[in-house]
Order: structure tokens, then C-alpha cells, then sequence
């Protein structure tokens, strides 16, 4: 075997090649990571929203909560299906809520972008205990006030602590606190009472959902059985997993195909990279392979070295790239999500998955772009290289 | 010989190392066009829209109507030419649960003369006038669902509920870049009939052509200031900005696209960079012996920025050769088929491929810099005695 040290200093000594080498196979990797974490964030994003024990009520046939309506004269019959669970004074546990989008005018970027405006009612945080006040304090009920998600905080015209927005011409609303809610897509939310946004866009008697917490995940069957039997209502159960993953499809899949796409031809230019870097290294040192063969290193001792050598350089690389894109965590990713038609703000997700990913990609480079050259290496004729 | 012919025979001497390096060249130049041609189509639907067209919905939101007296309005203003309407329905075929396309409800007498781009022949147009359940659909679209002229089908919504029935009367072919081949269009009066009285007479969107497009942006003003008072206030704009601000929303996947292609042109620096820099190290001793000789520091640059820039168009023409039909035979029709609302016109614009190439040339010019530079500045006695 010959000793790691070898290759190691033969990489010292052509720093520059070793740098650009390692550099490209760097960027691939920041930027194959930097999508996988982006991909990751949405997921987490329009993932972490949902429960696995509560359900979504929506019209047939919609998606989304945008397209979705159902009178309100349907509400009571949704909450007495079966499996809905009451709290100790009996009151069902859950919320009605109308979704619809507002154009708002961005902040250090030009033109309007859509953001969602939810109209909840007064007990909304028993429904959503993950959702807390973190500065402000919560609207009084009944009122002209609004809370808005601490992700879309500052971004847009008027969403911020003590500021005012236009919900309907003549018609502020000022923002009294800003809320959490575990980095899920309410976070790019605006709430509002369920009364004045209804007035303000015309929605009386109508929501857009409504969403009930069940005794537990199994009794959806049971729940859904009972919203849907009843043809009248014309109404559909989904379990807000379900209806979350529906959502974040499309964004995630978009990044996602795109991320890979990309990285498949840069991984493809790096690999070349590595290799025209290795059989160069290996034709320089003609002489030096010769006289380790000469010395009894066998054929597959030189082989691995070679490709030891490549995986090195390549993980040297690899391991640049990753460090850089976690500086990437820094970062908002404002996009709008094809699902709800409003702008929402996703984070780049360093999960351990993409770091994994991206270095098992690096050594995979390493491998293949150093096979060729090392394979060369290997089949050097110890007489011939000795004398050039 | 010449000295730039020697640069250029330079080249041969190690093939594979060309063959290798231009690859890499290529494969970058293929990732670069890819990405410039998704982000310039992606504008592609603004760039092409008419000038003339200024289109008025709700102000607030594209989501909620207005209602349909605003027609006679906008079409008694100054400056209006003529004017039509359109409501989103939001339709899906039943039996392609999973193919998303655009179904609108138009006004049938006045649409197609104000998207004259949208070109219906003219028995197909008079059939489709006197069908009440009559629908005029793009010619991708009718190909992918395997609808022909004349046939009967059935389409439900998210937002209107129950099976809506519509016999095929004709299909429109794009006479403009800008657009949608995959749009479903029916007629208006269909709709508002079958609807329950108090959801009736409503316009999702007005669209007029003007006499002055240069001043559409004027007359767009105009037009809010008549509804400014009224119970439902509305946002004119012409149509190409109203693209633009629509792109605004995606400005980040466009800047996040933008630099990765600029990360790509590094990488293809380094590769390009690294080669030249290995070649010039094992010819130190040649560029020795021509100094020697009498040759300037000049002349030495000049071979070596010469193969490198060689090398760099060399590649950059192999990518823009296998670019062009990939893109616009195989991607391109793929892509206008599955996601014609996004990319109306996927297709590598020769302005493109000329930027890529002399982009190319301009790297590996310049990726030759610091290996040129130190190969100029090498004593000819270290030179001449140094060993590779």
C-alpha cells in the first residue's frame, strides 16, 4: 500500500491545479446543496402546517382554500360529524376561516406581489396552540386589527409592527403583533378577523374551509364518511397532511427538477475537470510511478492510490462547497407557491440528508473523474517509465 | 509558420487533453444556454404581448369579480377601441384528472377580435358563435387530450360545481410568441346561466385594445378613475406590464437562476484554466529555448492566450451545436406541450448561441491570464533548465 502522505503532498505540490480543481467540484457541490436545501425548506415549510389529527373541509373538486367555498350554513353540520373532538365545555375544536389574496406592494424590490390574507375567528389559537405572539400582542376581537407572520414582516408595504395596510379602499388595518408558528407557511400570512374580511371582500355568509381536530388520526375515516355522504353539502375531507404535501408539490418539484438538471451538467463538467487534473498528474509522474512499480508496488496499489488521490481532491472540494452553502441558511427565498397563489417565503434547510448527499456526490465525482487516469497509472510498464 | 499558427498547433499535441477540456467547454455552454433560454422564456410571454391591450381587474385581487356593467363603461371611454371579457373557471378533464390547462369564459362575439393572435378559422368561428355549449381550444392542448373538432366532452371546476358539458367547435393555432397553445375557451353566457342568481352578471377581467398604445398606460389611469368611487375599485394595466409585475413574483427563481449560470461560466474558467496552465508547465522548457532564441515575453503570451482562446471557441461552438437541436427540437416541444402556460415559447434564440460563443472566447481568454503571465515572466535560464 502506498502511504496516503504520498498523495497528499503530490497535491501540495500543484497547488494551483489542486485549487482549481477542487474549486470547480466546490461550486457544483454549493450549488447541487444549496437547491436540496432550498427543496428541503419548502417541504418544511408547507409540510410542517398540517397535523396528522386534523382534517380540512373543502368544496368538491378544490385544491386549495383559495377556489374553495362553503356557506356557512354547512359550518354546524361539519362540526356534529362524527369524530370531531369538543373541548370540556363541549365546544367543537375547531376553525372556519376565509383565505383570499391581496395585492401588496414589495419592499426594496419593485412591482406588487400576492400575500395571503386569512380571516379567523376569535379562538383561532386553541385550534393552532403552535402559533404564538412574538412581539405585539394579539388583535381584540372584533376589531381593526391585524397580526401578521414573522416571515413576511418588513417585506412588504405596511406589514410591520404598528403599521397599517389598506384591506379594501378606505379601510386600514393596523398591525398589532407579529406571530410564529414553527416556520410553517402561516408564517407568511396576514390574519385578520373573520367578520372584517368578509365585509372588506365581500364574503359574507360564506368560508373558505373549515378545519376540525379529531379525537384521533384514525377517526378521519369516520369524519370524511360523514362530511361526504351528505350530498347536499357538496363537501370534501382532507387530512391536512394530506392537503399540505398536495401543496408544496408543485413548488418543491419544480426546484427540485431544476436542482437536479443543473447539477447533472455541472457534476458532468466537473468530473472532466477532475479527470483532465488526474491524467495530467498521472503523465507527469511517469518516472515516479515506474520506480514505485520497480520498487514492488503492485498494479492495484497504484490503482488505489491514483484513485484515493482523485477522491481527496475531490471531497477537498466537496467539503468547500457544503461549508459554503450553509451560509445559504442565511438566506430567504421568497417564491410564489403555485398552489395558493400568494407569495411565500421558504429558508434554505441544511438537513444532515443534503449534507450527506452532497459529499457522497463529491466522492462520487472523485471516483469516476479519477477511474480513467488511475486505471493508466496502474498499467504503466515499470522499465518503460523509468527510462521516459 | 505563423505565430498564431503555432498557438493553434499547440493544440495537437495532447488530443486527448483538447478533447477532454472542450467537452468540458461544452457541457458548461449547453447548462448556460439551458438556463438562459428557461429565463428568457420565461419573459418571452411579456416581451411578445400586444402593447395595445390594457387589461382592468378588481384592485385588490385577482381573485374576485367585478361586475359586468363595467363593460360599458370601459367600452364608452376614450380611447377604447373595442373591449371584451373573460372569467376564470379553472376547468379539469375528469379523465386526465392530472393535466392542468387554462379553461376562461369569454364573451364569444368580441374575444378573438382582440386577441387576433389566437387565430380560429372562420367556419370554426361561426360554428362556435351559434353554440351556446360551444368551445374554441389550442391546438397542444387538443392533441394531448386527443380532442377533435366536434367532439362532446366534459369538464368540472373547482369553483363552479358540477359536470359542465361542451362540444369542441373549433381550434386556434398561435400567429405570436406570447401565446398559451393549451387554453380552453368557452362561451360567457354558458356560465352566468347556469349559475344561481346572486352569483351572476360578473367579469373576472376586462381587456380593450386602445388606439394609442404608446399612451396605454395613460389610458389605463383613466379607466380606474371612472370605477375609483364606485363599490368595486379596479387596476388597469397594459399588458405588458401587467406580465412584468406578474414575473415580478418569481423575480427570486429568476435571480437564483442568473447566478448559477454565472457560477457555470466559473467553472468552465477553472477547467479551461487549468488545462492551459498544464500545458504551459510541461512546455516550460520549449517557451526556454524560443526566448532564447530571440522570441519576445509577448510572443509567448500571445501562444498561450491564443490556444486557450482556441480552445474556449472550440468548445463553445460543440455546446452551441448540440444546444441548438436539443433545445429546440426535443426540449422545446416537450416543454410549450406540458407547460405552455409558463413557457408559451421554448426556443433557443440565435442572439443567445452568438453570446454563449463569444462568451466562451472572452474566458478562455481571460482563463489563460495568470498562466500566460507567469510563462512570460520566466527567466530563460530557469527555464530552459527546469524540468517538467
Amino acid at each position: 500500500m502506498i502511504p496516503l502522505r504520498y498523495n497528499v503532498r503530490s497535491l501540495a505540490v500543484r497547488k494551483a491545479t489542486t485549487i482549481a480543481t477542487a474549486g470547480g467540484v466546490g461550486l457544483v457541490v454549493f450549488v447541487l446543496a444549496s437547491s436540496l436545501m432550498l427543496s428541503a425548506g419548502i417541504r418544511k415549510t408547507l409540510g410542517t402546517a398540517g397535523r396528522p389529527e386534523n382534517a380540512i373541509v373543502l368544496r368538491m373538486g378544490s385544491d386549495a382554500e383559495l377556489g374553495s367555498v362553503v356557506e356557512d350554513s354547512s359550518v354546524p353540520l361539519v362540526l356534529a360529524a362524527p369524530g370531531v373532538r369538543v373541548d370540556e365545555k363541549g365546544h367543537p375544536i375547531a376553525s372556519a376561516e376565509i383565505v383570499v389574496v391581496g395585492a401588496m406592494e414589495k419592499l426594496g424590490a419593485k412591482g406588487v406581489t400576492n400575500v395571503s390574507i386569512r380571516g379567523v375567528p376569535d379562538n383561532v389559537m386553541a385550534f393552532r396552540p403552535e402559533v404564538h405572539i412574538v412581539t405585539g400582542r394579539p388583535p381584540r376581537p372584533g376589531s381593526d386589527e391585524a397580526i401578521v407572520g414573522a416571515r413576511i414582516r418588513g417585506r412588504i408595504r405596511g406589514l410591520d409592527l404598528g403599521q397599517s395596510f389598506d384591506l379594501k379602499k378606505n379601510r386600514p388595518v393596523t398591525v398589532v403583533g407579529i406571530f410564529e408558528a414553527e416556520g410553517s407557511s402561516y408564517e407568511s400570512e396576514v390574519w385578520v378577523d373573520r367578520e372584517l374580511l368578509g365585509q372588506a371582500y365581500n364574503r359574507m355568509g360564506i368560508v373558505s374551509s373549515v378545519r376540525v381536530r379529531l379525537d384521533s388520526p384514525s377517526k378521519f375515516d369516520a369524519f370524511r364518511a360523514g362530511v361526504e355522504n351528505d350530498k347536499r353539502l357538496g363537501l370534501q375531507a382532507v387530512r391536512e397532511t394530506t392537503f399540505y404535501e398536495k401543496q408544496s408539490e408543485g413548488a418543491a418539484k419544480f426546484i427540485g427538477i431544476l436542482g437536479t438538471i443543473v447539477s447533472i451538467f455541472f457534476a458532468a463538467g466537473a468530473m472532466i475537470g477532475a479527470m483532465i487534473t488526474m491524467y495530467a498528474a498521472v503523465a507527469n509522474r511517469q518516472r515516479e510511478i515506474g520506480t514505485l512499480r520497480a520498487l514492488g508496488f503492485s498494479r492495484s496499489s497504484v490503482l488505489t492510490s491514483f484513485l484515493l488521490e482523485a477522491v481527496i481532491l475531490s471531497v477537498i472540494g466537496g467539503g468547500l462547497g457544503a461549508a459554503l452553502s450553509m451560509a445559504m441558511g442565511l438566506v430567504h427565498f421568497s417564491m410564489i407557491n403555485f398552489a395558493s397563489w400568494s407569495e411565500i417565503v421558504f429558508s434554505f434547510d441544511p438537513t444532515p440528508y443534503v449534507i450527506a448527499m452532497a459529499l457522497s456526490f463529491a466522492l462520487g465525482m472523485g471516483l469516476i473523474g479519477g477511474l480513467l487516469p488511475a486505471i493508466r497509472a496502474a498499467r504503466t510498464s515499470p522499465l518503460k517509465a523509468i527510462r521516459g | 509558420m505563423t505565430l498564431t499558427g503555432l498557438a493553434i498547433r499547440n493544440l495537437a499535441r495532447n488530443r486527448f487533453r483538447v478533447i477532454l477540456t472542450t467537452a468540458g467547454v461544452a457541457i458548461a455552454i449547453i447548462a448556460f444556454l439551458l438556463l438562459r433560454t428557461v429565463s428568457w422564456s420565461w419573459g418571452a410571454a411579456g416581451e411578445y404581448s400586444a402593447k395595445d391591450r390594457v387589461v382592468t381587474r378588481h384592485k385588490v385581487t385577482f381573485v374576485m369579480s367585478m361586475p359586468k356593467r363595467y363593460v360599458a363603461d370601459v367600452r364608452g371611454a376614450p380611447h377604447v377601441k373595442l373591449a371584451t371579457w373573460a372569467n376564470w373557471f379553472g376547468g379539469k378533464d375528469p379523465k386526465h384528472d392530472h393535466e392542468f390547462f387554462g379553461a376562461l369564459a369569454v364573451d364569444a362575439d368580441t374575444y378573438f377580435d382582440v386577441y387576433t393572435e389566437m387565430s380560429v378559422p372562420r367556419e370554426q368561428l361561426d360554428t362556435f358563435h351559434h353554440d351556446k355549449q360551444g368551445a374554441i381550444v389550442g391546438d397542444v392542448l387538443a392533441k394531448k387530450l386527443g380532442w377533435k373538432v366536434g367532439d362532446r366532452i366534459i369538464l368540472q371546476s373547482g369553483i363552479y360545481p358540477g359536470d359542465w358539458q361542451f362540444n369542441v367547435d373549433g381550434i386556434y393555432v398561435a400567429t405570436a410568441k406570447s401565446v398559451d397553445r393549451s387554453t380552453f375557451v368557452f362561451h360567457w353566457d354558458y356560465l352566468n346561466d347556469s349559475l344561481p342568481p346572486d352569483r351572476r352578471d360578473q367579469v373576472g377581467w376586462i381587456v380593450s385594445r386602445v388606439d394609442e398604445p404608446a399612451r396605454s398606460a395613460e389610458i389605463g389611469l383613466g379607466l380606474d378613475a371612472l370605477f375609483d368611487s364606485r363599490e368595486t375599485p379596479t387596476l388597469s394595466q397594459d399588458e405588458h406590464s401587467f406580465q412584468t409585475s406578474f414575473l415580478a413574483m418569481f423575480s427570486s427563481v429568476l435571480k437564483a437562476m442568473d447566478i448559477v449560470s454565472a457560477v457555470i461560466l466559473v467553472i468552465m474558467m477553472l477547467i479551461l484554466g487549468n488545462t492551459i496552465a498544464m500545458g504551459t508547465r510541461e512546455r516550460t522548457g520549449e517557451y526556454g529555448v524560443l526566448r532564447a532564441i530571440g522570441f519576445l515575453p509577448g510572443h509567448v503570451v500571445l501562444w498561450v492566450v491564443g490556444e486557450s482562446l482556441a480552445t474556449g471557441i472550440l468548445g463553445g461552438l460543440v455546446g452551441a451545436a448540440i444546444a441548438w437541436p436539443l433545445i429546440n427540437l426535443l426540449l422545446g416541444r416537450v416543454i410549450e406541450e406540458n407547460m405552455g402556460n409558463v413557457f408559451p415559447y421554448f426556443h433557443l434564440e440565435p442572439v443567445v448561441v452568438a453570446l454563449a460563443v463569444g462568451l466562451s472566447a472572452l474566458l478562455g481568454g481571460a482563463a489563460a491570464g495568470i498562466p500566460a503571465w507567469n510563462a512570460s515572466r520566466m527567466h530563460v535560464v530557469d527555464a530552459v533548465r527546469r524540468i517538467a
